[in-house]
């Protein structure tokens, strides 16, 4: 994966995960980071901060563009969500757009 | 509302999968104290929809829900009144019809002042006491009371509540002198009246509401309703009706007018005072009307209900010339036969509605019909439809009527029920493209009408009723792929082994008939997994609760050995978090 592909999505504890391009732009909110035309510090280094979002709940959230591309690419399978994260990952979800 | 995001859906649904997944997040407090309140509501009515909901797991919503829908829960009493008073930024509360609210029950919700939206209707125990505990909440801005024990006096009460624009009072006796006390709600918007004892003296302190739109006294001894310079929306059903909006001034901008099984006193001179240059919708319906010169100047009317009214043939002529608008056009129970059908014919370039049932018309009108291109429902049920012209004096094949429909491509409902239809008039029907609806019902029809359904592409819903459709005949149907309901009822031959090896072959197909059990969504969501889900997390987790389960099914745990059942878990371990396996484990015990 060439480093142009790839989005770097940092969670509130500073951990960082790099996804592939098209997974994170499932998420309107990170796609409109992305691509819109002012020069956003996320646009330049491919870099998205999010402080309210913990790194379990963004572990998800990228487990989650993955799936979300298989499903659209005609893979169904189930998503499955422990009812614990339900609440945050809800509003994370939310925020995002996805 | 905005729409849900996918994932937003997946999680609530995650949420409200049981009783178990809610205990695992209801003690969150500090997320519950974020959640957006869009996200609280859709999250409780969720809850609601599962019946997981309970009295005080509604106190974790007390800092985030702003609108409340309980209508029709039977359980919703004093309790549940009590955790919903602690609500700090309710705005909306629905709870018509939940039989068990007292006028003591809603001294919980005193002085709620974030509350604009309140409807108690058909709650039959709330009387005058209990409005007085409304009465207290200042912001209110739409109320709805119809058919709750409130008298005269409790109304009067109302008075006090002036930021009320929606008032719903139907079927509550509203005297004259009751009507008088509430003229200090100047930004009435929305008056619902229906049943009340209002009378013509009383009429006029509707003129006192300057912003009313919407008014409904039908079912009232009034007989002349004076003018109201901004009324849009005017009910006046199964009145005596000496004359509408008689009066100086402005005419009211009248776009809606009801006047079903209304007695007019002077016939179609009764509507002369009505501005007719916005109205679009008009039910004159079981209406004493015996002329219609009026129609011709409705120019923009869409909706026309003049089923049961005295229309005929000869009287036609006055649609036609306001036929260029017309969306909707109901003419069941008139005299109007095919003659008549033939004179609108080429007339009704956009209508998509059209009923006629219970009329004389007969397969000549079906030629008719079909120049009217924009039509997508047709009734024609109890009619002399057949379906075939015999040409008379010829030796030519009879010539099937309903094909002409074929010209029509919108057509997507169409009802034949209680006509002189058989087998053979129905071998096009194939070529409706758009159809999704069919109705058929009698005695004549067999599986040969049955089978010619097989090919029309869209079928969704289908009703053949009263038909001498057989076992075999069902067995060998092959439903189009679209189909998801099939109405048997009436057809005695077939058998209960029949219904059940035909929903077993489709279960996609909703089955109704005498003999056609409907199995309760309560066996869906139990712990068994279904044996159509190819792994056990799939199975446990997403118990989808409209997925039809065919009699024969079996448990997981007979189906397989205890060595099988320990080596399937093994092999999805390293798919499944902990938490599934642990699952897994407990439907092995």
């Amino acid at each position: 994966m060439r480093k142009e592909d790839t989005v770097k999505l940092i969670s509130a504890e500073g951990f960082e995960f790099v996804i592939h391009k098209d997974a994170a732009m499932v998420s309107q909110t990170i796609r409109n980071m992305l691509t819109s035309p002012g020069s956003f510090a996320e646009t330049e280094h491919g870099e998205v901060t999010f402080p309210e979002i913990s790194t379990t709940i963004l572990e998800k959230i990228c487990k989650y563009f993955y799936w979300n591309l298989q499903f659209a690419s005609g893979k169904e399978t189930e998503f499955h969500i422990e009812p614990e994260l339900t609440l945050e990952l809800m509003m994370a979800a939310n925020y995002l757009h996805t | 509302m905005e729409k849900e995001s996918q994932l937003v859906r997946l999680c609530i649904e995650a949420a409200c999968q049981s009783r178990e997944s809610v205990e695992k997040w209801r003690r969150q407090r500090r997320s519950l104290e974020r959640l957006p309140s869009q996200l609280a509501d859709s999250l409780l009515r969720c809850l609601l929809a599962r019946r997981l909901l309970f009295p005080s797991l509604l106190e974790i919503f007390k800092d985030n829900v702003e609108a409340v829908d309980l209508r029709h829960e039977n359980s919703v009493d004093m309790e549940w009144m009590a955790y919903i008073g602690a609500f700090r930024y309710l705005r909306s509360l629905n709870i018509a019809d939940c039989r068990r609210i007292t006028s003591s029950a809603l001294w919980a919700i005193t002085g709620m002042t974030t509350l604009k939206e309140l409807d108690l209707s058909r709650c039959m125990k709330v009387n005058d006491a209990g409005i007085r505990h409304i009465l207290s909440i200042s912001s209110l801005e739409k109320l709805c009371i119809s058919e709750t024990g409130l008298t005269a006096d409790g109304v009067r009460l109302l008075s006090s509540l002036r930021n009320l624009s929606v008032l719903d009072l139907g079927g509550l006796p509203v005297t004259d002198q009751a009507l008088n006390s509430l003229r200090v709600l100047t930004k009435l918007q929305y008056l619902d009246l229906w049943g009340s004892e209002i009378s013509d003296q009383g009429a006029s302190i509707f003129q006192v509401f300057p912003k009313l739109s919407f008014l409904n006294v039908a079912w009232t001894n009034l007989r002349k309703l004076p003018n109201l310079s901004s009324l849009e929306c005017l009910d006046m059903s199964y009145c005596t009706i000496e004359s509408i909006l008689k009066g100086y001034g402005d005419k009211a901008p009248l776009t809606k007018l009801l006047v079903s099984g209304a007695t007019f006193m002077d016939d179609a001179e009764t509507l002369i005072y009505i501005e007719t240059s916005f109205l679009s919708y008009l039910d004159i319906s079981k209406s004493s009307l015996h002329r219609f010169s009026f129609l011709p100047c409705l120019k923009v009317l869409e909706h026309l209900d003049l089923s049961s009214s005295m229309m005929e043939d000869v009287l036609v002529e006055e649609i036609t010339s306001i036929g260029a608008n017309l969306r909707y056009l109901n003419l069941s129970k008139t005299r109007v036969g095919s003659a008549g059908v033939g004179v609108l014919a080429g007339h009704l370039p956009n209508l998509e509605i059209l009923l006629l049932s219970h009329t004389s018309i007969d397969d000549v009108a079906i030629s008719y019909i079909s120049m009217m291109p924009s039509l997508k429902d047709i009734d024609l049920s109890s009619t002399h439809i057949k379906g075939i012209i015999h040409q008379v004096g010829c030796e030519m094949d009879p010539v099937l009527s309903l094909t002409s429909l074929q010209s029509l491509t919108h057509l997507e409902r169409l009802n034949l029920e209680h006509t002189l239809v058989r087998d053979a008039a129905l071998d096009t029907i194939s070529s409706f493209h758009e159809l999704t609806y069919l109705s058929l019902n009698g005695v004549s029809l067999t599986d040969i009408s049955l089978h010619s359904t097989s090919s029309i592409p869209k079928l969704t819903n289908l009703t053949i009723n009263n038909a001498v459709v057989t076992n075999l005949g069902l067995v060998s149907f092959k439903p189009p792929a679209t189909l998801r309901m099939i109405d048997l009822q009436g057809c005695w031959l077939l058998t209960e082994d029949a219904i059940v090896s035909f929903s077993r072959s489709h279960p996609q197909i909703e089955v109704r008939h005498e003999h056609a059990h409907i199995i309760p969504s309560q066996h869906i969501s139990s712990n068994r997994p279904s044996p159509s889900r190819s792994t056990w997390k799939n199975s446990q987790l997403n118990q989808e609760p409209k997925i039809p389960v065919s009699p024969s099914f079996i448990d997981q745990r007979l189906k397989y050995g205890r060595e099988e059942l320990l080596s399937l878990q093994y092999s999805s371990s390293s798919l499944a978090s902990p938490h599934d396996s642990d699952i897994t484990k407990r439907s092995i015990q």
